[in-house]
């Protein structure tokens, strides 16, 4: 009673009920609140809450809870709305200016005319939105983020694992409608070296208030199965405009940091680094990036597996190269072996061989006369040359006769001459004198 | 080499890089270089030709657990765009 008659209004009800207490009616006494509310906030102002909730009706109006809280307790609450209107403005300029929408989560300083309708009650109209508060206060909390991972030394434990020396099977945190996962998969399975990589993608929501819980069950689940996997990588596609505040939660940075394999990012952002791609073994700018790295991955080891054949075949031909020659310079040296251990003696071989030569072309040179005088001889030796020139032959029983002192008086004796022979009968015989034996016996040419 | 029974590429290329290294540094005989020679040749061939195969069974196990997550993730994908 005493508010309503301070502002001054005329409360006629409460002198008339029948149970004699005066009250207000529903409509007077929000009648009053709002004409009180109008009083104590005649223009807009300024307040930081941070939003509890957000939606957005078919018609295009916001409605948003906005929340302060102590810790984790509600310290106050109130309705907020953009209309549809106001919103296609502020929104997009939100938008624009923290790299962001608006959404849960967010602290926001807004710019408010604080109503009161008399059946929806209290709510504030928000007329403004100063982006930089958002992001000053988002900075603060990645930063609060980062010194807390920091404090339990899990900030570079996924940068020590070892990159697998072949990261050929990709478990991949993607969704399968983003264009970077396409433009990952495709990068990587038409490499131009041929390779082939297993690359599994557990998709995850990845933006909203949804993507910080989606990501970490994604990393669960391929946790479950790692021995399959080398690496995890995780890629979204590039935008315009894009929400990364998911990849600034200390919950999603702790679970990749913690993560056994090597995280590899390629979130496709220009802006600063979310505390992911800080924690991550590598942070790479675009999905195609992260497939490039992985081929050169591969490309890396080929490359060392070619250079031990390289080397392999060169040791090997320059072994058989060295082989040959040894066996060449053995087969020669073992030739030069007796000129080396008597190069006097050589010479001397070759004198006498030079010398054994001409002798011996001499002696051909002789021999040859010789066979040809000995042939000659055979020649002239031939009985049938010897008969030629009117000597015979006298055999007596088959026996050649050189002497006349064997035969006897009527001895039948055959003589052959060149044409022919005869039988004659010995009528007498003188004996030749033995000095003049050899004269008769012994024919040779040129005794003629 | 047989299939499941694979030897790992860390170990096929230290072995590679063992035979490589004995080779040029000792005096290795004609007749073991040629067994060595085609050890390395061995595995270099199986190297690269790994490099471009998937395994079978790593395969089809990846298959299942992508339609496990598949199944998994698609009511949640719906929404989103990215």
């Amino acid at each position: 009673m005493g508010i309503a008659s301070q502002i001054g209004y005329n409360v006629l009800h409460m002198e008339k009920k029948s149970s004699e207490r005066a009250y207000f009616t529903l409509l007077e006494l929000n009648t009053v609140i709002k004409s009180a509310i109008g009083d104590i906030f005649p223009e807009p102002c300024w307040v930081a809450a941070e939003i509890a909730e957000l939606k957005c009706n078919q018609k295009g109006h916001c409605y948003l809870e906005l929340i302060e809280k102590e810790g984790e307790r509600a310290a106050a609450q109130i309705k907020a709305t953009i209309w549809a209107y106001e919103y296609r403005k502020l929104g997009h300029k939100f938008e624009k200016a923290a790299g962001q929408a608006l959404k849960a989560g967010m602290r926001v300083l807004l710019f408010v005319d604080v109503t009161f309708h008399e059946v929806y009650g209290l709510s504030l109209n928000i007329k403004d939105i100063d982006p930089a508060y958002t992001m000053g206060e988002m900075a603060k909390k990645k930063k609060e983020v980062i010194d807390r991972l920091r404090k339990e030394g899990i900030m570079e434990l996924n940068k020590s694992l070892p990159l697998p020396l072949v990261p050929q099977r990709a478990a991949v945190i993607s969704s399968r409608t983003a264009a970077g996962y396409g433009d990952f998969f495709q990068q990587l399975d038409n490499n131009p070296y041929g390779y082939k990589f297993s690359h599994v993608l557990f998709p995850a929501i990845m933006q909203g208030q949804e993507a910080e819980r989606s990501l970490i069950c994604a990393l669960d689940e391929i946790r479950k199965k790692k021995e399959l996997f080398d690496v995890i990588v995780i890629i979204r596609g590039g935008g315009s405009v894009i929400d990364l505040n998911c990849f600034d939660g200390y919950e999603i940075a702790s679970h990749a940091a913690r993560f056994p394999l090597p995280v590899i990012t390629g979130i496709g952002h220009e802006k600063d680094d979310t505390v992911v791609d800080m924690v991550a073994h590598t942070k790479l700018k675009t999905p195609t990036a992260v497939a490039e790295f992985l081929i050169s991955g591969l490309r890396s080891y080929e490359e060392r597996v070619m250079d031990v054949f390289d080397r392999l075949r060169r040791r090997a031909e320059r072994m058989l190269k060295d082989e040959r020659h040894k066996f060449d310079s053995l087969t020669r040296s073992a030739s030069y072996i007796p000129l080396r251990i008597s190069a006097v003696h050589m010479n001397r071989l070759s004198v006498i061989h030079s010398d054994l030569e001409s002798r011996a072309s001499r002696r051909l040179v002789r021999e040859e006369h010789r066979t040809a005088a000995i042939e000659q001889a055979i020649k002239h030796l031939d009985p049938a040359n010897v008969l030629k020139r009117g000597y015979s032959i006298t055999r007596h029983k088959g026996k050649v006769l050189r002497s006349a002192a064997s035969l006897k008086k009527w001895a039948v004796i055959e003589t052959k001459l060149l044409n022919g022979e005869i039988t004659s009968i010995v009528q007498d015989r003188k004996e030749a004198v033995k000095s003049e034996q050899g004269k008769t016996d012994i024919l040779l040419p040129g005794l003629e | 080499m047989s299939k499941g029974k694979q030897i790992s590429y860390s170990r096929a290329l230290s072995e590679l890089e063992k035979i490589i290294g004995e080779i040029e540094s000792e005096e290795t005989d004609l007749d073991l270089l040629s067994e060595k020679v085609k050890r390395a040749a061995q595995l270099i061939k199986y190297c690269r030709t790994r490099l471009r195969s998937t395994e079978d069974e790593v395969k089809k196990a990846l298959s299942e657990i992508g339609e496990e997550a598949e199944s998994a993730g698609t009511s949640e994908e719906e929404s989103n765009g990215y």
